[in-house]
């Protein structure tokens, strides 16, 4: 099983904000969201789109304590990860 | 001069409805002179209504909510014009203003379309209105302007376009609320925005019918500096400055925000410095692709969250720094902030 990528989350964040370009930021997984012009609403919308896709759930308190991409991948993979065993046995 | 030849031409952006928060800017009251001048000179224009608007201002648990039209209203208009007037103070020159909602009267006022004491007068006559009118709201959602358009009714109407994907929508509660439900029904998210009134919706054209007598009696001044309407979505006019309706009619009309501000940075690279509370706007901006590339740059002077006075204090001095690494030599360091520096601006 894949893990979730920092490239996944920010084709996700471009999605949600409407933004066409793809332009390369430095170190942008380690700047948070604000800086890189991602408010709490598009935090949110980016947040219910991994979860339909990857059809896990965050914890709700991911919007106010997950401030940067970095950070926003590893709870997405450490979600994955707690919910990959039970596949596994399902399967 | 050759650092000034190269810097960035500054545009300064100024928020409106939804930035307001408790104790905004406060801790600069006292401790930035031109900052601290500008809003005395507010409140002192304001007659009997400055002495409680300058109490709830500065308050932990101001007497009204800071989110009714009476106090977000004119203390967005006063900070933001303060802080514009702080950074002019500095030496810096912008090439062009540009505000959101109750922030474009105060862009036209620093660029001198209204004298600061006037501009106050309008300001009061306008939330006198607005206070009468009836209850409302208003919905951000990020989704863009044509996604949201199939659950548009009646009075519920786009208020405000803030960016590609984020679109705040303004109507009256139920209404509201239920084109809220719908849209989340849909999958759509959406928050609430700090207003108890439905700006820039019909609901609150009524209540503006008279102000354009009001506008009409105030003296207008041609901008010392191209004033961005988010109305027109392209730079004030004379025939706008000149038509009472157009003013009267902002607190009604939608707020064209992002189309704005294509239109400003199609005029060529800038370094947005968003003077009012909050960095609302800063991270709108960010998602434009000339500031993406990094030939545009931002500028927030206030932290983005309320914190205590120290931070608004921290804020301005990291600003003011970042403005002078970005080329303006007349923006002094800090210690030597809220000085007027002629020489610099001179030489």
């Amino acid at each position: 099983m894949s893990a979730f990528t920092v490239e996944e989350l920010f084709q996700i964040m471009r999605e949600c904000a409407g933004e066409e370009e793809a332009v390369d930021l430095a170190d942008a997984a380690e700047q948070e969201f604000a800086l890189l012009g991602y408010d709490s609403l598009a935090l949110m919308e980016a947040i219910s789109r991994v979860e339909r896709g990857l059809g896990i759930a965050l914890p709700e308190e991911t919007v106010g304590e997950v401030l940067t991409p970095a950070a926003f991948v590893d709870v997405v993979n450490a979600e994955l990860a707690r919910s990959a065993p039970v596949v596994e046995a399902a399967g | 001069m050759t650092g000034a030849a190269q810097a960035l031409p500054v545009a300064l952006l100024l928020p409106g409805q939804g930035s307001q928060h408790r104790r905004m800017a406060a801790g600069l009251y006292g401790h930035e002179p031109v900052f601290t001048e500008a809003m005395d000179e507010f409140f002192d224009a304001a007659g009997p209504e400055g002495g409680p608007l300058r109490d709830d201002w500065l308050a932990e648990r101001p007497a009204t909510d800071i989110d009714h039209v009476t106090r977000s209203q004119p203390l967005l208009f006063a900070v933001d014009h303060a802080l514009g007037r702080l950074v002019l103070g500095w030496g810096v020159r912008p090439a062009a203003l540009l505000g959101h909602s109750i922030g474009e009267l105060a862009a036209a006022t620093l660029a001198g379309v209204f004298a600061p004491r006037d501009a106050a007068g309008l300001v009061l006559d306008r939330i006198r209105r607005l206070s009468a009118a009836p209850p409302g709201g208003m919905l951000a959602v990020a989704a863009s302007t044509a996604e949201v358009a199939p659950y548009l009714r009646g009075d519920v109407v786009v208020g405000a376009v803030n960016a590609p994907r984020q679109t705040v929508l303004a109507g009256p509660d139920g209404p509201l609320d239920e084109v809220d439900r719908a849209l989340r029904e849909a999958g759509f998210v959406c928050r609430r925005v700090p207003s108890l009134s439905a700006f820039h919706s019909p609901v609150l054209e009524p209540a503006c019918r008279g102000a354009a007598a009001v506008f009409a009696a105030a003296r207008k001044n041609p901008p010392a500096v191209p004033v961005h309407s988010a109305y027109t979505a392209a730079p004030l006019t004379e025939s706008d400055i000149g038509d009472p309706a157009f003013w009267a009619r902002q607190p009604v009309a939608p707020v064209l925000f992002w189309p704005a501000l294509e239109g400003l940075l199609a005029t060529g690279d800038h370094l947005l410095v968003e003077v009012g509370p909050g960095q609302g706007l800063s991270q709108l901006v960010r998602r434009h692709p000339a500031v993406r590339r990094g030939s545009s740059a931002v500028v927030s002077l206030l932290p983005a969250r309320p914190g205590p006075p120290e931070a608004d204090r921290a804020a301005v001095a990291a600003a003011a720094e970042r403005i002078t690494a970005a080329g303006w030599p007349a923006a002094p360091a800090s210690g030597d902030r809220g000085r007027p520096s002629r020489r610099a601006a001179a030489g």
